[in-house]
């Protein structure tokens, strides 16, 4: 298993160059000039040849791109992104704080959707085709293809409004993600829940299920163990589910007012401002691919087959 | 309807929906919630409140810093400098200061802090290029200490209306300047005026309490805070349940929340709805130097102009929050009350130029062709303002009616203002600097690369135009700078190059009880320190 982990460790590092080469490479596509795109970020009224020029030197624009490239990467590595175009404060001190809103708003709406995935896939296969099951699908159906942000403003305008119960955006206390968190929830819990209900109802009709049974053992026991067995595979779902909802909250964040990485990156593109885009990237792109060796790795802890694949 | 109102109905109707029983009373929620303070609702952060760079909000700098003086409907008044004079050849003015002015931590506000924050702007001259006082500056003197001199290398009329802007001639105390200098970030926002500001915390709110040593008198509204609201739908439930109650036009001119919503809120009785005059025209610009365009022929520019059913606009698009523009400058610009060519709605008069500019419908009697060229062009407008989309769609069917093809396409607002420095466009939405800043910021932006030069350079008369605009912004002669500015409204109206569409102005929605509510001769600021509750 040692051997596994560092040869897919391994494996991610060129990845992630890639990653961090086609994220660099976002500044050189815009068809405008990176120093005007500064300038105009910072709401300069008249831009000018020589402040373009002056603008260009101060950045290093007119290095070779290599060794620019070769220098954002070594600066990235510890933690340095450079500076916001707009504000002119270092990327690192407006991304660690949005990174951290976002990330707390994803672990406790990720908790929960697993928490209710879990309770309801199984339910519903163990009522397969009854009314709880169909009532449960028809449901999720109706939530799941509500756009967010209309379910959104209904709740807030329901419980915050008509009923003053909570407040209606911002971060000020746990009451505030109430609503937020319930809306994330209500999205991804109605796709999970059928992934765990459809591998649930591929293992009840299993010849181990059905040996089980001949053989007497309590229903409880067998339920068990056809769970442990369905979750192998929800895991890797699980899994990417967390950095899906990362890179997903633009929505959620703009209604609420949530000061998280999804409203600082609509604002960086709205703006072109191309460090903070580049972190953002650089950021959601690595959390893609550690979860996804994480999950690699939990499958494979569970599946020893899976180990040789490398 | 545009797509904010669409879902604020759709809003609405679920709401309905939802709201099967119960009584409720959103208007008394409101009431009860927030008294002596203002909370308005931003939809974008304040951002560095460093008072000599360009990213700050605004209102928000408007609160806490001054400038030598003000600019009033009056003419310009006494600020921080109680009187002036200025040299019979126009270059030098001196300013005597007020004695009683004290910067927010405490340091005083005297000549060598002026020549200081003066002196700092003027080393970033670069940044200041807009603003023609900065490249005209040559020195500031200290006279004593409460005496300074500001010298010009030449006289310069618009000065004083210079240096009444919200930036870059204001004053920021001596001690948060880095050695000497603001250009590369400040140690602190201390600055005179009457809210000091307090909090930050970035995409979340800034508050701003009264600064009760004020030389003006301590404000009545104690604290103010500017909290982020990026989505106008849930300014609209906050300000029903009274957690924000405050909201006003941005720095752009576009209002937070939509039309419909704000007249929902009023209708429920707490809330008031206040607009300023006009503050700025709306407009199409359209691009005279693109030579293989039909837009520089000027009979194609002027069918347009008569093809706008500016009344329906204003009612339908705008539900009469602004008004019908029919000139580049409103009449209470200065100067701008100029006799001009009057240009209604008229397609059957639009329909006739084009034939006699020899653009011809051909057999199916749609489109114009002249050389077997098609009569098409192209509008670009911003594609985050819901009112430019919905005003391009309606002059793309007006235009069709009368054979002119327009290819409408919607792009962020740095690349339209890329297009417009770099001559890529035929036409484009736009707008006027507003009161103050015009006509002399407008009219100078005429001949500026990054602004309206290829706008203006392919018509006739353009030589005499720059001429003209050179000559009226170092005229001493009151008459003269008269006739020179009718001179180049004339001209500019005449091509048809700047196509005015509507009115803007200030919008503020505010609690019902509020009074004071006045607005300054600028759509960037607001007086928040004359408002009181009764």
């Amino acid at each position: 298993m040692g051997s596994y982990i560092v040869k897919r460790l391994l494996l991610s590092v060129p990845i992630l160059l890639i990653i961090s080469f086609l994220t660099f490479l976002l500044i050189n596509l815009s068809p405008m000039d990176p120093a005007e795109v500064v300038l105009r970020a910072q709401e300069v009224p008249e831009i000018t040849e020589e402040l373009i020029a002056q603008t260009r030197e101060e950045l290093g624009l007119n290095q070779p791109f290599l060794k620019q490239y070769a220098d954002w990467v070594m600066a990235c590595l510890r933690l340095d992104f450079g500076e916001s175009y707009v504000t002119g404060q270092t990327v690192w001190s407006l991304i660690s704080p949005a990174f951290l809103n976002t990330l707390k708003l994803t672990m406790v709406s990720s908790t929960i959707i697993i928490i209710m995935s879990v309770i309801l896939g199984v339910a519903c296969a163990l009522n397969e085709g009854r009314i709880w099951d169909r009532s449960v699908r028809g449901v999720s159906f109706f939530l799941t293809a509500m756009p967010s942000y209309w379910l959104a403003s209904i709740l807030i305008w329901y419980f915050s409004v008509r009923l003053d119960l909570l407040p209606t955006s911002g971060m000020d206390s746990y009451q505030s993600y109430i609503l937020p968190v319930t809306v994330i929830s209500v999205s991804y819990v109605g796709i999970y829940f059928r992934n765990v209900r459809s591998s649930m109802l591929n293992h009840l009709h299993e010849e181990y299920v059905v040996y089980g049974r001949a053989c007497g053992l309590p229903e409880k026991k067998i339920t068990m163990r056809i769970l442990r067995n369905s979750l192998q595979v929800a895991v890797s779902i699980f899994c990417m589910a967390i950095p899906i909802i990362l890179g997903s909250t633009v929505v959620i964040e703009n209604v609420f007012a949530w000061p998280g990485l999804g409203r600082l990156s609509v604002k960086s593109i709205l703006s072109r401002d191309f460090p903070v885009i580049q972190a953002y990237v650089l950021i959601l792109a690595v959390a893609f691919v550690l979860f996804n060796t994480l999950s690699d790795m939990i499958n494979a802890a569970l599946n020893p087959k899976l180990r040789k694949e490398i | 309807m545009n797509r904010k109102s669409v879902k604020i109905w759709m809003l609405m109707i679920s709401i309905a929906l939802l709201a099967g029983c119960g009584e409720t009373t959103q208007g008394s929620k409101a009431e009860s919630a927030i008294r002596d303070e203002i909370i308005y609702a931003t939809a974008k952060d304040i951002h560095d409140m460093n008072p000599h760079l360009y990213t700050g909000s605004m209102p928000a700098q408007g609160m806490v810093y001054e400038s030598l003086v003000e600019n009033t409907k009056e003419g310009i008044k006494p600020l921080l400098a109680e009187s002036w004079d200025i040299s019979e050849d126009g270059t030098t003015y001196t300013f005597h200061l007020r004695k009683d002015v004290k910067f927010h931590d405490g340091e005083p506000f005297n000549a060598e802090a002026v020549k200081l924050n003066i002196d700092a702007v003027q080393h970033n001259a670069e940044k200041h290029a807009w603003i023609k006082l900065s490249t005209k500056i040559k020195n500031v003197k200290v006279v004593d200490a409460y005496t300074v001199q500001l010298v010009l290398s030449e006289a310069y009329y618009p000065a004083l209306v210079e240096l009444s802007m919200t930036r870059p001639y204001v004053f920021l105390s001596p001690k948060d300047f880095i050695q000497g200098e603001t250009k590369d970030g400040v140690n602190g926002h201390h600055g005179t005026g009457p809210y000091q500001f307090t909090e930050h915390k970035i995409d979340e709110y800034a508050t701003f309490t009264a600064n009760e040593e004020y030389w003006g008198g301590p404000p009545k509204i104690k604290k103010i805070t500017a909290k982020v609201l990026p989505a106008g739908e849930t300014t609209f439930l906050a300000m029903q349940k009274g957690e924000v109650n405050f909201v006003f036009t941005d720095d752009r001119g576009a209002d937070s929340i939509d039309v419909q919503a704000m007249n929902q809120l009023v209708d429920a009785g707490t809330y008031q709805l206040v607009r300023s005059e006009a503050m700025n025209t709306k407009m199409m610009v359209a691009n005279s130097s693109k030579s293989e365009s039909p837009v520089s022929e000027t009979a194609v520019r002027e069918a347009i102009w008569h093809t706008i059913d500016r009344e329906t606009i204003s009612k339908d698009i705008f539900e009469g929050t602004e008004t019908e523009a029919n000139t580049l400058f409103s009449s209470n610009v200065n100067y701008a009350d100029v006799e001009l060519k009057e240009r209604g709605y008229d397609p059957g008069r639009a329909e006739q130029m084009l034939e006699e500019a020899g653009w011809k419908k051909e057999s199916d009697g749609k489109a114009r062709f002249k050389a077997g060229k098609e009569l098409a062009m192209k509008l670009y407008y911003d594609s985050n303002s819901s009112s430019q989309k919905t005003q391009a769609e309606f002059i793309q069917n007006a235009v069709k009616g009368i054979g002119i093809k327009l290819d409408i396409i919607g792009e962020e607002s740095s690349s339209i203002a890329n297009r417009r420095s770099t001559g890529d466009y035929e036409l484009l939405f736009n707008q006027t600097w507003g009161l103050a800043y015009d006509p002399q910021s407008t009219i100078s932006a005429f001949t500026s690369e990054a602004s309206y030069l290829h706008t203006t350079k392919g018509i006739a008369q353009a030589d005499h135009l720059y001429e003209h605009i050179q000559e009226v912004m170092v005229s001493k002669d009151e008459e003269t700078r008269k006739s020179l500015y009718a001179e180049i409204m004339r001209t500019v109206h005449d091509e048809a190059v700047f196509i005015p569409i509507s009115s803007g102005s200030v919008t503020v929605l505010a609690p019902k009880d509020l009074k004071g509510i006045t607005f300054k001769q600028t759509q960037f600021e607001l007086p928040f320190e004359q408002m009181y509750f009764e």
